[in-house]
């Protein structure tokens, strides 16, 4: 018997090649990787494969975990203030007011910039000598607070500002994920709520935040995915310093991978984070369908 | 009409690529000033040898990852890199440069005429010709060391003529004095957890007798001499601006040029940007002094601080020969002194002896003299895991031990412990 061949399957084939080349591979072939020992900068010590040493090694030091660490406390840090201030801003902006498309645009604007010119940007913003917020702390009376060391070199302050930074760039990205969402809601469900006399609060309680619900999920779990993989703004403001104070995963696989060149160690670090992208992922997905 | 103007425009493009002919050579370089005053030869060497050149710049921060990408993947993108001295034992190791000295016609290259040429050498073969050098050491204005006002209260104060400081304590004591802030600083430093703030230490530790490293490659630098250097360090920031514990090399000249400092611990290339008058408020009023030592210390020949950039041959090079003719005009004494003002310490001692260089760089007897006091060391050590050494382990330790998280102790200790593993696990306990 001939069985027929679904013509959907030849429609599907160009994204699943895309997906195969762009993502399969590489993520096997890094997989491949982790499980050797490859330093590009000593071809003759060969590549050799040395099963589970490499990750041995990350979940033996007490560098990963104190980086891990580091690292929620990013992502949590600033995923809940891009989410809270996202969500306000998203609910200001529902209501059309004299100029709202011309704010709506400039808010815009952190997102569109490059996340290099962002770290730049807040570099000098927290410049000791002629930044704009240490002039303001000292200009309320709060000096004291960078009078011997400025904020990015403040082992407490650093990661705040790191994520300040994060949070300034990603807030219009949530913003209009979540706006978008708002303007999709049914009216005719508060004009119910009018009808029954419920309050502004109530209606925000019972039908607002309900319906949001998958929106604001989307929201975070896509700035949570993006957030893991950090870089420029820790790379340009403070190296990974003080210390090691703001050196992310992402920031470590950096350094193994190009100054170290160390391609296998690197790569486990690689996994790991995807693992945390997957576990993440997962959490989020029974969340929403909760 | 608008088609004929498609078709015009797609022949054009299509003709280039049909026509085009790759340059004789091609370059590669990072984007620097040193960069453009070898840049400004190439026209010149063209007409005189028929020899074309493509110069392709990459900025420092991408270069190095770059060019190895370029190897690794077997790709035969460039002819002569020019590099940082420190990256050729890398590449020399991982045979992706060719050694100049074994290519005919190498002895034209005199090199006996090169400071620190056994940096470059490797296994008795030569693998880069330095094009340009500098020293890490003091810069500091002279309009404040000359003030007679300036002068007489150091006298006053310290007991000795104020004077580029030779040793430590002198250079700490002219950093107080000069300490007024907000508007004068004593010193610019670069705390940033970067390889510039391992130099500060580095410096120290060598100032003071010290080693990174033994003869068996097992981590010295957490003796009780580097515990000193690294607490000298931290009372460097005092006399500095807070800002300095952020700062990377551009900031740290940036404080410079802007007359906030009397001094700035950074490297020779800084007085090309200083006494830029387009660009700094103390133009004309930059010197420079070699790293000062202790009392102990003072009249012994110690390790400094050294850089130099210059032309390797890549393995894959087709036509080596024409790579040194290259090398052998852009390295020509008479053409070093040349270009010298825009932005290029030369790297031959007969360049740097010629009497016309003082008259375009008033400074250059005072780095000769550094120079010729001191042993030449690189950033790093010349292996492979060098940059790593200095990244990875030293530059964070320090970092930690400057923000109050851990005791000098710990922190020299902790980067030991780590160097030690690097190394073990490359092989270099074991033979």
């Amino acid at each position: 018997m001939n069985k027929k061949i679904n013509p959907g399957v030849f429609y599907l084939l160009p994204v699943m090649l895309f997906i195969i080349l762009i993502f399969l591979i590489p993520l096997i072939y890094s997989l491949g990787t982790s499980f050797t020992r490859w330093l590009l900068l000593r071809p003759d010590l060969g590549v050799k494969f040395i099963g589970l040493t490499n990750y041995i090694r990350l979940f033996k030091d007490i560098f990963t975990w104190q980086t891990l660490g580091r690292t929620f406390y990013f992502v949590f840090g600033a995923v809940s203030i891009e989410t809270i201030v996202g969500f306000i801003l998203a609910l200001t902006l529902n209501t059309e007011f004299k100029g709202w498309k011309v704010v709506q645009s400039i808010i815009l604007v952190p997102f569109m910039m490059a996340p290099i010119v962002v770290g730049f940007t807040w570099k000098f913003i927290l410049d000791d000598n002629f930044g704009l917020i240490p002039y303001m702390l000292k200009a309320i009376g709060l000096g004291n607070i960078t009078k011997d060391v400025p904020l990015l070199a403040n082992p407490k302050m650093a990661m705040p500002m790191i994520i300040i930074a994060d949070a300034w760039e990603y807030i219009p990205v949530v913003t209009l994920i979540i706006l978008a969402g708002l303007k999709s809601l049914p009216i005719e469900l508060y004009e119910a709520a009018n009808v029954d006399g419920a309050t502004s609060f109530q209606k925000f309680k019972y039908i607002t935040l309900p319906m949001l619900r998958p929106v604001i999920l989307v929201a975070v779990v896509m700035r949570t995915l993006t957030s893991l993989q950090v870089f420029d703004s820790i790379y340009v403001m403070t190296g990974g310093g003080p210390g090691s104070a703001t050196e992310t995963l992402s920031f470590y696989t950096y350094r193994e991978a190009f100054i170290s060149y160390d391609i296998g160690f690197s790569s486990a670090l690689n996994v790991l984070i995807i693992l945390l992208a997957m576990i993440f992922t997962i959490i989020y997905m029974k969340i929403i369908r909760g | 009409m608008k088609k004929l103007k498609v078709f015009l425009v797609l022949s054009l493009l299509l003709g280039s690529l049909l026509f085009a002919k790759d340059a004789d050579l091609r370059l590669v370089s990072e984007v620097g000033i040193h960069t453009e005053a070898w840049k400004s030869l190439m026209d010149d060497f063209t007409k005189q040898t028929g020899i074309t050149l493509q110069l392709e710049q990459i900025p420092y921060a991408n270069y190095f990852d770059k060019l190895m990408l370029s190897y690794t993947s077997g790709r035969n993108d460039y002819d002569v890199p020019y590099v940082s001295g420190l990256w050729v034992p890398a590449l020399a190791k991982a045979k992706y440069i060719y050694p100049i000295s074994d290519i005919t016609g190498a002895k034209a290259l005199n090199f006996k005429d090169i400071p620190g040429i056994s940096i470059y050498t490797i296994d008795k073969k030569v693998y880069m010709i330095p094009f340009y050098q500098e020293l890490g050491g003091v810069v500091y204005r002279t309009d404040l060391f000359n003030d007679p006002v300036e002068k007489q209260k150091f006298k006053e104060k310290y007991g000795y003529e104020l004077q580029p400081p030779k040793t430590l304590k002198q250079y700490l004591d002219i950093a107080e004095f000069f300490y007024r802030p907000p508007d004068l600083y004593g010193i610019t430093l670069m705390g940033q957890r970067s390889i510039f703030l391992v130099t500060h230490f580095m410096q120290r530790l060598w100032a003071m007798g010290g080693k990174l490293f033994d003869s068996k490659m097992k981590p010295t630098f957490n003796s009780k001499i580097g515990e000193k250097a690294l607490e000298n360090l931290k009372e460097f920031f005092k006399y500095a601006s807070p800002a300095c514990k952020n700062y990377v090399f551009q900031d740290a000249l940036t404080e410079f040029e802007n007359g906030k400092s009397a001094m700035a611990e950074i490297w020779t290339t800084a007085l090309f940007y200083a006494n830029n008058p387009q660009i700094s408020k103390v133009a004309g009023k930059a010197s420079f002094v070699g790293f000062p030592r202790t009392e102990e210390t003072l009249n012994r020949k110690l390790p400094m601080l050294y850089i130099s950039w210059g032309f390797v041959v890549s393995s894959s090079t087709k036509d080596k020969q024409k790579a040194i003719e290259w090398i052998k005009f852009a390295t020509d004494p008479k053409n070093l002194v040349k270009v010298a003002p825009i932005g290029c310490i030369p790297a031959r001692f007969s360049a740097l002896r010629d009497p016309e260089l003082p008259k375009k760089l008033s400074w250059i007897p005072d780095f000769e003299k550094a120079l010729s006091n001191c042993i030449p060391t690189p950033l790093y050590p010349l292996i492979p895991e060098g940059q790593a050494i200095i990244n990875n382990y030293l530059a964070p330790n320090i970092s930690d031990y400057l923000a109050g998280i851990k005791t000098a102790k710990q922190a020299l200790d902790d980067a030991a412990k780590g160097v030690y593993e690097l190394l073990n696990n490359a092989g270099y306990y074991s033979k």
